[in-house]
C-alpha cells in the first residue's frame, strides 16, 4: 500500500504549467449517476503521452462506465474532461473519434467476410469519384501497419484470421481514423499468452510512436507487465494511482479490494450432513477445443451455501447451465438428493425442488412486457398457485404477487404493473421472492445481487442467509469476492473450467483468492 | 396503470394506422384524378334498399370469416415469435385435400362436416409442421420454410387437382374435384337472419361463421388462460427466459406451428363447405397472405383479429362498387397496403407509449427508476430474440436515457 500515492488532496495541475507537457487525457472530478446507482465518482485519471496506463478494479467497480464517458457514449454528471490541457465535451463515440480517441472492445466488431481492408476503412472509406479508393486506402493501411510493426496483410478475408490478427485489425481500425489515445478493453480476456506477448510487443510500438494506451484490466501480473501507471478504481471511484515498478500484486489486489471487511458477514454454520445437490465428472462441451466445464465434482448440503469463485467466462455460467438443464453434459451425472437428474428437462428439475435465480435477469428471469403476476408465476406456472388443472389461475396468482411485494418489499404499484417499470433491485427481489415462495430444497443463485443498489443488497444477502438456515442448499456464483466470501460455507474456484481450489471462506482474503482465481497461486484444497 | 389505459393505448396503434392508411390512399387517389372523398361515399354505401344492405352486409361477413380464420392463424405463430408466412400453402393443402375425402365418402350430415374439418385440421396442420420440425431439428428459419413450402404446396395442390384428385370432366375449362355431396354442405344462417325480421340476401350467409366464433373463443381461452397459453406467451417475450423457466422451446415451436396449421386448414372451408362445394382452379387465393396483415393490424389478438378482417373484408367488398363508379378497384388494395405499413409504425409508437406510462407509473410508485435494458456488461450479449416479427412486441430495444451498463 506505501507504494500508492493516494489521490486525497490537491492533485497535481495538469495544464501545463507545472508539468510542462500536458496530459494527454485527464479526467478531473468524473461522476456519473445512472438511477439508483452512482457508477462513478470523483474519478481522477492522469494519461501522458507515450505511455501505457493501466485501469484496474474489480468487476463493476466502474471501469467500462468511465471508458464509456471518455469514449462519448454518455455524458458526465460531473467533472471534466481534458485532451492535451483543453477541456472537451463529447456528444457521442463520433466526437471523441474526431478528438483523437480510440476504443477496442473486448469483443470484436469485425464484418467476416469482408478483407481487413474493407473492414479497416468500414464507416470511413476514402472515395474516389463516389467509389472506394482502394488504391488509397491499401497505401495507408500499409503504413500503419508498417510503422505499428502490425504485419497485416489487407487483402485477406478476416473469417480466416485468428483472435490474436483481429485484435490487431480492430487496432489498426481506430489508428487509420487518427486516433492518438487508445482504450483497449480487457483486450487479453480472449487471447492466449503468445498472443498476449504479441500485444504487449505492439503496445510497444505505439507507446514508441508517442500515443497514449489506456489499458484496462483485472489481470494484475499483466497490467504490471505492460502498464507504466496504474490508476485502481473500486467502488466507483479511483483509490490511487500506482507505480508498477515498485508495487507488488499483492498491494494492488489490496487496493482493489480494499482493506475492509467484507461486508455480508459470516455467522455460525448451518451446514447438515444430507447432501442436496451432487455433481460427478459434469463436463460441458464447448464443440471445440478443451470442454467449458471440465470433470467438476460437487456438493452441496442442506444449509450449506457453496461459493463459486472465478474471472468470468471461466465455465461457472455453463456450469450454471448444466445443473438447471439448460445445457447437455457431455459426461458426468448430477443428482438431487436421491434422484438421477442427469437427463431431466428444465422443468422437471424445477419440479424437482430447484430454484434459480439467474445470471442476466433480463435474459433468463423476466418478461419484461408481461405484468407482475406474469412473471410471479414464470418458472412455477405448472404448481400452485399459478396452475389450477390446465389453466393458469389468474386470481391466485394475482393475490400471491401482491403477497410476494408485500413480504420482499418489492416496490411497484400492483401485481398489474409491467416488469419494464421497476428497478433492477425491484426486479431482483421479485425473482427471488418467487424462487423463495417455492420452497426450493436448492437454489442456484447466479450474481444474485448484480446491478442491484446497496439497500436490496443487503436485503437479498439477508433471504439468502434465512434460506440457508431454513436448510436450503444454495450454490452462488458471484464475482463479488466479499459477497461470496461472506455468504460462503465451502468456497470453490473455477479456472478454465475446473474447480482448481477449495478454500475455507473463513481465513481466505480476497487477494488470495483472487490469486487462485487468476491462476497466480495454486493450491491443492487448502481447506 | 389502469386496465382502461392500457386497452385505450392498444386501440390506438390501430386506430392511428387506418386513419393513417386513408389519408395517404387519399391523396394517392386524388394524384391519379379521381376524388378521394367520393371514393370514400361509394366504399361506406352498402345499398339503399333494406335487402341490399343486409346482402353487403353478408358478402362482408362471409369474406370476414375466412380472414378471420387466417389472422386468427398466423397471429398464434406470431405469439410465440414465430412467423407462419405459409398459411396460404397450409389451406390450399387442406382444402384440396379435405374437398377430394369430402367427395369420396358417404356420411351422414354432420358427421360429414366434421370429417372434412377434421381431415382440413389434420392436413393444415402436417403441412405447418413440416416448417416447425424443420425449424427445431435443422434450424431452418420458419420464414424462410414457410415461404418455399408455399410453392410446394400451390404446386402440389395444382397436380392433385389435375391428377389423381380431378372431378370435373375432361376439357372442362375450370378444373375441380369432385362435387361434396348435400350432406357434407354446411347448412346457411339466412334463416337466423329472416327470424331477426331482415330481408333475405341474394347470398347465403355461411353458416361456417359459428365454427369460426367457436374456434376464436377457444384459442383466446387457450392462450391467455391456460398453462399452454402461458408457455406459449413467455416463448414469444423471451425465449430464453421461457427456457430458463422450463419450457422445452423445441416442443413449443413444433405444437404452435401444428396449432396455427390446424387453424389454417379452416382458412378454406367457409367457401368450400358453404358456396364452392368443390375446390378448383377459381378457388378463392390470397387468403394467407391477407392474414399476415390481418394479424398485424389485430395485434394477435383474437377479438382485435376479428375487427381486423372485418375491416379488410368491408374494404374487399368495396373494391366492386369502386369499379362501378369508375374508379380503380386498386384502391382497396392500396388502403389495405399502406395500413400495413401504418400499422407496424403505430405499433411502435405506441409501444414507446405504453412503457414510458409504465415507467413512469413505477417511478411514481417506488422513487426508484425503471431497469429496462442493462446490458450484461458490454456488446457481447448481441440481438437476443427481441425483435418481434410484428415489430410491436418486444421492449428490448434500447430507449434513451436507459442505466446501459450501470453496473459495467
Amino acid at each position: 500500500m506505501a507504494a500508492a500515492g493516494a489521490v486525497g488532496g490537491t492533485p497535481p495541475v495538469g495544464d501545463g504549467a507545472a508539468g510542462g507537457v500536458p496530459f494527454a487525457v485527464e479526467l478531473r472530478r468524473i461522476t456519473k449517476r445512472f438511477p439508483g446507482v452512482v457508477a462513478n465518482k470523483d474519478i481522477e485519471l492522469r494519461v501522458r503521452r507515450g505511455e501505457v496506463h493501466a485501469i484496474v478494479g474489480e468487476n463493476g467497480a466502474g471501469k467500462s462506465t468511465l471508458m464509456k464517458t471518455l469514449y462519448g457514449m454518455h455524458r458526465p454528471d460531473e467533472g471534466q474532461i481534458l485532451l492535451e490541457g483543453r477541456e472537451v465535451h463529447f456528444r457521442s463515440p463520433a466526437d471523441a473519434i474526431a478528438a483523437g480517441i480510440g476504443m477496442v472492445h473486448q469483443h470484436f466488431m469485425l464484418a467476416d467476410n469482408f478483407t481487413v481492408l474493407e473492414n479497416v476503412v468500414l464507416g470511413s472509406e476514402p472515395t474516389k469519384g463516389g467509389r472506394l479508393d482502394r488504391a488509397e486506402a491499401r497505401r495507408r493501411i500499409a503504413a500503419i501497419s508498417e510503422r505499428y510493426r502490425l504485419g497485416l496483410d489487407p487483402d485477406v478475408l478476416v473469417e480466416g484470421l485468428g483472435v490474436g490478427d483481429r485484435q490487431r485489425v480492430e487496432i489498426a481500425k481506430v489508428l487509420y481514423r487518427g486516433a492518438r489515445t487508445l482504450i483497449l478493453d480487457e483486450p487479453t480476456a480472449v487471447l492466449v499468452p503468445q498472443e498476449v506477448d504479441e500485444l504487449f510487443g505492439n503496445l510497444a510500438e505505439l507507446k514508441r510512436e508517442g500515443l497514449a494506451v489506456i489499458f484496462i484490466s483485472h489481470k494484475l501480473d499483466e497490467v504490471r507487465r505492460v502498464a507504466d501507471s496504474i490508476t485502481v478504481i473500486r467502488r466507483g471511484t479511483t483509490v490511487g494511482e500506482a507505480d508498477p515498478r515498485t508495487t507488488t500484486a499483492k498491494e494492488l489486489a489490496q487496493m482493489m479490494v480494499g482493506s475492509e471487511l467484507p461486508t455480508p458477514e459470516t455467522r455460525s454454520s448451518t451446514v447438515r450432513q444430507v447432501p442436496v445437490l451432487r455433481l460427478a465428472g459434469v463436463t460441458v462441451d464447448s464443440g471445440a477445443g478443451r470442454p467449458l466445464v471440465d470433470a467438476v465434482d460437487l456438493t452441496v448440503r442442506e444449509g450449506e451455501v457453496v461459493g463459486i469463485a472465478g474471472v468470468e467466462g471461466n465455465g461457472q455460467a455453463e456450469l450454471v447451465d448444466a445443473v438447471m438443464g439448460l445445457r447437455p453434459l457431455a459426461s458426468g451425472a448430477v443428482r438431487l438428493r436421491e434422484a438421477d437428474i442427469t437427463g431431466w428437462s428444465t422443468r422437471a428439475r424445477r419440479e424437482a425442488g430447484m430454484g434459480f435465480i439467474p445470471e442476466d435477469r433480463h435474459r433468463q428471469g423476466m418478461l419484461l412486457d408481461a405484468p407482475l403476476w406474469e412473471n410471479r408465476i414464470l418458472g412455477h406456472q405448472t404448481r400452485p398457485p399459478a396452475a389450477r388443472g390446465p389453466f393458469i389461475d389468474r386470481g391466485r396468482a394475482r393475490t400471491d404477487t401482491a403477497r410476494i411485494m408485500r413480504e420482499y418489499d418489492v416496490r411497484a404499484p400492483g401485481p398489474d404493473s409491467l416488469a419494464v417499470a421497476l428497478s433492477g433491485g425491484n426486479q431482483q427481489k421479485l425473482i427471488i421472492g418467487r424462487e423463495m415462495s417455492a420452497a426450493p430444497r436448492l437454489l442456484v443463485a447466479a450474481h444474485p445481487t448484480r446491478g442491484v443498489d446497496v439497500g436490496a443488497q443487503a436485503v437479498i444477502w439477508e433471504l439468502l442467509k434465512d434460506a440457508r438456515a431454513e436448510g436450503m442448499g444454495i450454490v452462488l456464483i458471484s464475482a463479488d469476492l466479499d459477497e461470496l466470501i461472506g455468504l460462503s460455507d465451502t468456497l470453490h474456484v473455477m479456472l478454465r473450467g475446473r474447480l482448481v481450489a477449495t478454500v475455507d471462506p473463513r481465513q481466505v482474503t480476497p487477494e488470495e483468492l483472487g490469486g487462485y482465481m487468476t491462476g497466480a497461486r495454486t493450491a491443492a484444497g487448502a481447506a | 396503470m389502469n386496465r382502461l389505459r392500457r386497452t385505450g393505448l392498444a386501440l390506438l396503434g390501430p386506430v392511428l394506422a387506418v386513419l393513417v392508411a386513408l389519408v395517404i390512399s387519399g391523396l394517392v387517389i386524388a394524384l391519379i384524378g379521381q376524388d378521394p372523398l367520393r371514393a370514400l361515399q361509394v366504399m361506406v354505401d352498402l345499398g339503399d334498399a333494406p335487402s341490399q344492405q343486409v346482402q353487403s352486409i353478408v358478402v362482408i361477413l362471409n369474406r370476414a370469416v375466412p380472414l378471420f380464420l387466417a389472422g386468427l392463424a398466423v397471429s398464434i405463430a406470431f405469439r410465440m415469435g414465430l412467423f407462419n408466412i405459409g398459411v396460404e400453402g397450409q389451406y390450399r393443402m387442406a382444402t384440396v385435400v379435405s374437398a377430394a375425402v369430402g367427395a369420396a365418402v358417404v356420411l351422414p350430415g354432420p358427421l360429414h362436416v366434421l370429417l372434412v374439418i377434421v381431415v382440413a385440421m389434420v392436413v393444415g396442420a402436417f403441412w405447418a409442421g413440416i416448417v416447425g420440425v424443420l425449424k427445431v431439428t435443422r434450424g431452418v428459419s420458419e420464414v424462410i420454410s414457410s415461404i418455399m413450402l408455399n410453392f410446394i404446396a400451390l404446386g402440389l395442390a395444382s397436380f392433385l387437382l389435375t391428377g389423381p384428385l380431378r372431378g370435373s370432366a375432361e376439357g372442362a375449362s375450370i378444373i375441380t374435384t369432385a362435387p361434396l355431396p348435400e350432406s357434407a354442405w354446411f347448412p346457411g344462417l339466412n334463416g337466423v337472419l329472416g327470424a331477426f325480421g331482415l330481408a333475405e340476401p341474394r347470398t347465403e350467409l355461411f353458416g361456417f361463421l359459428v365454427v369460426a366464433v367457436v374456434i376464436g373463443v377457444v384459442i383466446s381461452v387457450l392462450v391467455q388462460r391456460t398453462r399452454f397459453g402461458f408457455d406459449l406467451r413467455a416463448t414469444g417475450m423471451s425465449a430464453s427466459a421461457a427456457t430458463a423457466s422450463g419450457v422445452d422451446a423445441r416442443r413449443m415451436v413444433v405444437t404452435t406451428m401444428l396449432l396455427s396449421g390446424a387453424v389454417a386448414g379452416l382458412v378454406g372451408l367457409p367457401d368450400l363447405l358453404g358456396d364452392a362445394h368443390s375446390f378448383g382452379t377459381e378457388f378463392t387465393a390470397g387468403l394467407g397472405f391477407l392474414g399476415i396483415a390481418v394479424a398485424l393490424l389485430g395485434r394477435n389478438n383474437v377479438l382485435g383479429v376479428a375487427l381486423a378482417a372485418l375491416l379488410f373484408a368491408f374494404l374487399d367488398r368495396a373494391a366492386l362498387p369502386l369499379q362501378f363508379a369508375d374508379i380503380p378497384a386498386s384502391v382497396v388494395t392500396i388502403i389495405q397496403g399502406t395500413i400495413v405499413l401504418a400499422v407496424v409504425v403505430a405499433n411502435e409508437v405506441v409501444r414507446r407509449l405504453t412503457l414510458r406510462s409504465a415507467e413512469r407509473a413505477g417511478a411514481a410508485a417506488t422513487g426508484a427508476p425503471p431497469d429496462p435494458g442493462a446490458d450484461g456488461g458490454g456488446p457481447g450479449g448481441g440481438p437476443g430474440p427481441d425483435s418481434g416479427p410484428d415489430g410491436g412486441h418486444r421492449v428490448r430495444t434500447g430507449v434513451p436515457g436507459t442505466p446501459e451498463g450501470a453496473r459495467a
